[in-house]
């Protein structure tokens, strides 16, 4: 049975050959680039030859089953897959036209440059205001405390939870609300002015009115910030994105405008996916 | 673009809630074509007891109208449909009210029969009439069966049909008025025919919007308001 069940899957890919739709951008509009990607744990291969531009100011959308490989993409773009010894990239990754994975890189401060957010939020146990204030600290952004104050109230500002907690600064930051918690995790990842922000199925843990905020925050921050974001939610994906990439067992088979997965995908497996059909 | 189905979805549910709106939906259409069918012989025939019943199939269409809205307005409210389906629910409401339309105007033929009947004449000499009816009996019956079968072809053969219907109205129209110019007795039995020819242009029109809701749905493209040769070779593109 589970024989079987392996040869259908090795069948979908019979043939397949490269990403439907439009995965490339003109380069004066591109943030992130990546070609012929591949990720390895130990020998298992978990991404297949991944080629996708991520545009300035854009929300990429990257959504498909579990185990598909989004997550682990996604995480591939600020090194992120270091911390896992058996995990190998391949391929070329450039920020900014920068192959992130030149030796030369500054790990510490890639990950300044692209900031993620977690599907759980992870406040560090310190106050509201340190936990915003510890990466400007450590990257020595700012020295005196009036320029660090001003710093901190920005990036909460930014993060649309200045007013729910200015009065409660010195709090700890593991009080508040979990809709709050991933506010302040997006604060925090403001707060060293990054120049993409990832995000990892940021609301998973949340209630319908604290992800209507996270997306509402989502779309302010796209004037300013590159967002990718993974989703196990499509609709979220369909309200936030403009452009959505559809992964499926390590390989990206379409990208393409929101709009256009939405209503009329490609791709047989994208419209299975996003119709909730099975394979 | 591959094949469209509709049965595949993990939840045998929203399968079957699918499957209901279609399946309503084809048999609104079946009543229409009746409908239609009904009016134009009570024209043809000066029969009031047809043209009677014709006007009151009606209430049956909007019965169903309403209920296959009902459907649709469920599915997109607890399903937030996708892709094809997001197409086949738009669609579907799309041609649910193009119907609708064609019911009306099968009455307001039925009614012109009447009148016809009560001025004790009939649309004999009009040969016009019976041509057109034919030809836009064909083409609901084609763009409803293109809807069954998800077939773009059929749907864009509808389209080509109804540009030379619409030809056929405009000589058919100054044939009339002709005629009413060489002997004004006519002009009150030619206006009635008017009428009744000018109800089945609409419904050759809404017949051809039901044709560009096949296409949106099974192709994805929305055709409205475009040239016939541009639609075509859109079309072959995708192919």
């Amino acid at each position: 049975m589970v024989k079987n069940k392996m040869s259908s899957i090795e069948q979908t890919f019979e043939g397949w050959k490269s990403t439907v739709g439009e995965p490339l951008l003109a380069q004066q509009d591109t943030r992130i680039s990546t070609r012929n990607v591949d990720v390895f744990y130990a020998d298992k291969q978990a991404i297949f030859g991944v080629d996708l531009d991520i545009g300035k100011n854009e929300v990429l959308a990257m959504i498909g089953p579990s185990g598909c490989g989004k997550s682990t993409f996604l995480r591939t773009l600020n090194r992120m897959n270091d911390t896992i010894d058996t995990c190998k990239v391949q391929g070329d990754i450039l920020l900014d036209g920068e192959n992130i994975y030149n030796k030369g890189m500054d790990v510490v401060s890639l990950r300044a440059r692209v900031g993620i957010v977690f599907q759980k939020p992870n406040p560090f146990p310190k106050s509201i205001y340190d936990n915003v204030a510890y990466g400007p600290r450590i990257h020595g952004l700012v020295s005196r405390r009036a320029e660090m104050d001003e710093l901190v109230e920005t990036a909460l500002r930014k993060a649309s939870i200045w007013d729910e907690v200015k009065d409660r600064l010195d709090q700890p930051a593991t009080g508040l609300s979990g809709g709050q918690q991933q506010r302040l995790c997006i604060a925090r990842t403001i707060a060293v002015s990054p120049e993409v922000i990832l995000m990892d199925e940021p609301c998973s843990a949340l209630d319908p009115i604290a992800t209507a905020r996270i997306e509402e925050l989502i779309d302010e921050l796209s004037n300013n910030y590159t967002i990718a974001i993974v989703t196990h939610s499509m609709q979220q994906a369909a309200r936030v994105s403009q452009r959505t990439a559809y992964f499926h067992l390590g390989r990206l088979i379409e990208v393409g405008t929101t709009d256009k997965i939405f209503t009329a995908p490609d791709h047989r497996l994208t419209e299975d996916y996003i119709t909730g059909r099975f394979g | 673009m591959e094949k469209l189905t509709f049965d595949r979805h993990t939840s045998a549910q929203f399968n079957a809630e699918l499957e209901g709106a279609r399946k309503h939906l084809m048999e609104m259409g079946g009543l229409v074509e009746q409908q239609i069918d009904v009016a134009f012989r009570s024209l043809m025939s000066v029969d009031t007891d047809l043209a009677a019943k014709a006007i009151k199939m009606d209430k049956d269409v909007n019965k169903m109208e309403l209920m296959i809205d009902k459907e649709t307005t469920h599915i997109l409210a607890k399903r937030n449909p996708a892709a094809s389906d997001l197409r086949f629910i738009i669609s579907v409401t799309k041609t649910v009210n193009d119907l609708e339309r064609m019911g009306d105007e099968a009455a307001k033929i039925a009614k012109q029969a009447i009148e016809l009947s009560d001025s004790g004449s009939g649309p004999q000499g009009f040969v016009e009439l019976r041509h057109i009816g034919e030809k836009v009996r064909q083409m609901v019956h084609m763009s409803l069966d293109a809807f069954a079968r998800l077939d773009a072809d059929a749907a864009l053969s509808v389209m080509h049909q109804d540009e030379a219907v619409d030809l056929e109205y405009g000589t058919a129209i100054r044939t009339l008025v002709t005629k009413m110019m060489e002997d004004p007795r006519t002009i009150s039995r030619a206006l009635n025919v008017m009428w009744a020819l000018r109800s089945l242009e609409r419904i050759g029109d809404h017949a051809r919007n039901v044709a560009e809701s096949v296409i949106y749905l099974v192709k994805g493209k929305d055709v409205r308001h475009k040239k016939l040769d541009k639609i075509t070779e859109q079309l072959k593109k995708l192919d």
